[in-house]
């Protein structure tokens, strides 16, 4: 079922464009990961997403009254901020305040019966391991517990769908694994999630649909294995150790039968003519001069490469 | 030296491309200087608003007007009562009320009294009207004064001329009176001379005395014969009876005059006939005669000396009429000269004023002082109570918003389901609450130093809140101006104390330019001090500062409605401010990044 749908928006500030024809479905489940440079607009398109921003071009319907037809969200924002979760790049809850104080001012200001505010505090508490601090003043916590306090304080009301920009933004690597599995958690519970960023490799986890947005506009959009599609099998990659002579390999492949040759550092991408004889005659001519690979990688592209692909071919 | 300069250099920089501080920093003094300018560039004196009441306006008392506004005092006139008169200075419509007489002429030696009515609780203008006030009739009574004294002075020097010109009328008075004076001492010598003794009587009057008795029956007797010879011949027959009668009645009125002349007392008769005309005795008649005789010499004597007397008195008579032709013309000198000292006393009667003290003062002046006679702190109260409200209002007003804008927990705000308008109010309650409990112990404390009026400061209390709205309103409003914390403290704190320094607490607002006082009129804080003055200190009730409150509630909405916009604003402001910002920063970093490889 569409929650939210983007239909050839635009975003402008002034003479700015930063965003043009931007076409997205989300659906409810759905776990949205939009990826891109900093700078690329993923922000403003959350803000989009979220409401928090009209659009200059095209418009953001919301569809969470299966009965009425799509309407504009952020002209109807008023009336489905209950819906709606929100989670900025920086914690947003008052410092001053403890966990448990945070948890119920956000909660009651949305007007839940006590019994479900407690219910859904409790939860929360639990879930994202705060309930040994929720007396804690907010600004004692550790920054892994900040964050989630953040996305607790997003989660509090139970919306229908979260927006999270960079939440695993500054936090080492377990923690950002932390926060990941209880989005992933969150999202079995029914929260359709919207999650910006950097961090490639978690969002090729846990994202069930990606955007790929570069220099304000989407290159690619839905489901992973539909991005991968158009990066399968045109290409293999050999990882070099930092001994081999790079140009050798070089020089060897030009041999074969290639379109192109990506020179990734460390790395070669090769788009081959035909891969099978390209990769047999890489191999015999790696035997015959006695040299050594560290890595040849011939599986389904990452959205790291995918990435780096669509990014490097739009410059 | 030089990190001096550069940080120096770094600091000014700083301050100006933030334009929160630079607008503060270097705008605020402007502006303020630049508004103390307008509004303290003034020759006029002050603006006051003085209420004359007389029972009637009469050209004194209209000239006196004339002069109080070559002052440029205003003045209104109140013609029924000086109540109401005071009744506009509770109201702060009218700074001081003067009560003149219908005439400010002084006719008797009563000094006229003229009264000032001033509000003692605003202390800063009491002395600036009293002096001014008082230093216009100290003129006017010096006037007076001058006025009565040059009438005194005139009816004086009037009376000098008067009774110099007597003098010589006197003088010619006295001479007379002297030449009168000898002329009677001459007189009185000569009629002193005068003999005017009685001559020794010599004659018996005895003699005279027996001569009657002894003759008068023997008359009778010859009268009652004759009448009973008369009745008898009459009633005879006979012939000769009328001849007879005729002789009788000849008889008889002999007789009847030698009766007359014993009894009549006529001794200047013939004496001849009277010693004829009886059978008197001889011895008798001669004495008698003798006795005449010696009467006639003594006549005689009389005579002499009279006629000695009347030549005396021939010779005094011309010495007489000089003297009474002196005392004449002394007599009518002294007329003229009485009729002149009536003139003197009248003229000098008209002087009604002689008193001293009212020469030397014919007006004097009286303080009444509008309300009930309290401490200087009651006096204060007022304009200290919303100074503080005013401060912490404004500060926590722009520091709850500050406080707000610059949490974490800002940006959250948006998401939650509340209208804009809801956000405003909490601030707006948050700052109530703080103010109630300050207010509450103010008034708490005050209570304890205040004199009476303590039941007054519930109401005070409810306008205290309703000044407080405004104030907070004015705090927020700077705080969704300023960016950062301690700008909006200092524009709040600049703020505050512009609303003061306009507010006549300070400086008499009166002594600013009439343009600039129009517009302060309009100060929350002057509208607020007026109010609680005149509830605290004059006991007035709603329906005499309505108008007050109603501009107070006014100015409540109307700067909710203003921050209301702001709120509006900042939202917009601040969601494209910050995507802005958030885009600038990547297109530098992107720039920073191309130009390092």
């Amino acid at each position: 079922m569409k929650l939210i749908e983007l239909r050839d928006v635009g975003k402008k500030f002034g003479n700015n464009g930063i965003l043009s024809d931007v076409n997205i479905t989300i659906e409810e489940g759905d776990i949205l990961g939009i990826i891109g440079r900093s700078g690329s607009g993923k922000t403003t398109l959350l803000n989009l997403i979220a409401g928090f921003l009209e659009p200059t071009a095209g418009e953001v319907l919301h569809s969470f009254n299966v009965t009425d037809t799509p309407k504009s969200l952020h002209r109807n924002l008023h009336k489905i901020k209950d819906q709606i979760g929100y989670a900025p790049q920086h914690n947003s809850f008052y410092p001053k305040l403890t966990v448990m104080e945070n948890l119920l001012h956000f909660g009651q200001l949305y007007h839940l019966p006590k019994s479900t505010l407690q219910n859904n505090i409790k939860g929360l508490l639990q879930a994202t391991a705060l309930a040994a601090h929720q007396n804690k003043l907010a600004e004692h916590l550790s920054g892994g517990m900040q964050k989630r306090l953040d996305i607790a304080c997003s989660l509090v009301h139970k919306p229908r769908i979260l927006v999270l920009d960079e939440p695993t933004a500054d936090l080492d690597p377990m923690l950002q694994k932390d926060i990941m599995s209880f989005l992933a958690q969150a999202n079995k519970q029914g929260v359709t999630l919207v999650i910006a960023s950097h961090h490639l490799n978690l969002m090729e986890k846990v994202c069930n649909k990606i955007a790929i947005v570069h220099n304000g506009k989407v290159h690619s959009n839905g489901l992973m294995a539909d991005i991968q599609k158009p990066y399968l099998r045109d290409n293999f990659t050999i990882s070099l150790n930092p001994g081999n002579n790079k140009e050798r390999f070089i020089s060897m492949l030009k041999t074969l039968p290639v379109d192109k040759i990506i020179d990734r550092q460390q790395r070669l991408i090769i788009h081959p003519k035909n891969i099978t004889k390209t990769i047999t005659g890489l191999l015999t001519m790696i035997q015959d001069e006695k040299l050594y690979l560290h890595d040849l990688d011939i599986r389904l592209p990452s959205l790291d490469e995918i990435f780096e692909t669509i990014t490097q071919e739009k410059e | 030296m030089r990190s001096l300069w550069l940080l120096t250099k770094k600091n000014l920089k700083l301050l100006v491309r933030s334009r929160s501080s630079a607008l503060v920093v270097f705008f605020a003094p402007l502006f303020i200087i630049l508004l103390l300018g307008l509004s303290y560039n003034s020759t006029s004196k002050y603006g006051l608003n003085i209420g004359i009441y007389a029972p009637s306006f009469t050209s004194d008392v209209e000239s006196l007007i004339g002069s109080l506004q070559e002052q440029e005092f205003k003045i209104i006139k109140y013609e029924t009562s000086v109540d109401d008169c005071v009744k506009d200075i509770k109201a702060g419509l009218v700074h001081a009320c003067v009560s003149v007489p219908e005439s400010l002429s002084v006719d008797s030696n009563k000094q006229k009294e003229v009264s000032f009515y001033v509000d003692p609780s605003k202390i800063n203008l009491v002395g600036v009207i009293q002096d001014t006030l008082n230093e216009k009739f100290n003129l006017k009574s010096q006037e007076l004064s001058k006025e009565l004294s040059g009438s005194l002075l005139s009816a004086v020097s009037d009376t000098k001329s008067k009774l110099d010109e007597q003098g010589t009328q006197l003088s010619s008075a006295k001479e007379k009176s002297a030449a009168a004076s000898s002329a009677a001492q001459e007189i009185n010598q000569q009629l002193d001379a005068l003999d005017l003794t009685l001559p020794a009587s010599t004659y018996n009057p005895q003699l005279i005395a027996d001569f009657k008795t002894s003759a008068s029956p023997k008359i009778k007797s010859g009268l009652s014969e004759i009448k009973d010879a008369m009745n008898a011949v009459e009633a005879s027959e006979l012939e000769e009876k009328s001849a007879i009668l005729s002789s009788l009645d000849q008889v008889e009125e002999k007789l009847k005059s030698i009766d007359l002349l014993v009894n009549g007392a006529a001794v200047s008769g013939n004496t001849t006939n009277i010693t004829n005309s009886s059978n008197v005795s001889t011895t008798t008649s001669s004495n008698f005669l003798s006795a005449l005789t010696l009467l006639e010499e003594e006549l005689l004597n009389s005579k002499v000396k009279l006629t000695a007397a009347a030549t005396a008195v021939g010779s005094t008579s011309s010495s007489l009429s000089a003297t009474t032709q002196n005392l004449q013309e002394s007599v009518s000198a002294l007329d003229t000269a009485q009729q002149k000292v009536t003139e003197m006393k009248a003229s000098l009667d008209a002087q009604k004023v002689t008193d001293a003290n009212v020469l030397s003062a014919p007006l004097i002046t009286k303080i009444e002082r509008v309300g009930q006679e309290s401490s200087y702190l009651n006096y204060m109260f007022p304009a200290l109570l919303v100074l503080i409200v005013m401060f912490s209002s404004l500060l926590l007003g722009t520091t709850l918003v500050m406080m707000e804008k610059n949490s974490p927990a800002f940006f959250r705000n948006y998401f939650l389901p509340l209208r804009k308008g809801t956000f405003v109010i909490s601030t707006y309650f948050t700052t109530l609450v703080i103010i109630l409990v300050q207010v509450l112990v103010i008034l708490a404390v005050s209570a304890a130093f205040l004199k009476g009026n303590l039941l007054q400061l519930l109401p005070v209390a409810g306008v205290l809140l309703l000044s407080s709205s405004v104030f907070s309103f004015i705090g927020m409003g700077i705080g969704y101006s300023f960016k950062s914390e301690e700008t909006g403290t200092l524009a709040s704190i600049s703020t505050g104390s512009l609303l003061l320094f306009v507010s006549g607490v300070v400086l008499p607002i009166e002594t600013i330019s009439p343009f600039i006082r129009s517009v302060t009129s309009f100060n929350p804080f002057v509208i607020s001090e007026s109010v609680i003055r005149e509830v605290f200190l004059f006991n007035a009730g709603i329906a005499e500062v309505w108008p007050e409150l109603a501009t107070l509630a006014g100015y409540t909405l109307g700067l909710f409605a203003i921050i209301l916009v702001a709120e509006y604003l900042v939202h917009k402001h601040f969601i494209s401010g910050f995507m802005k910002h958030r885009h600038l920063k990547h297109r530098q970093q992107e720039k920073r990044d191309k130009n390092n490889v």
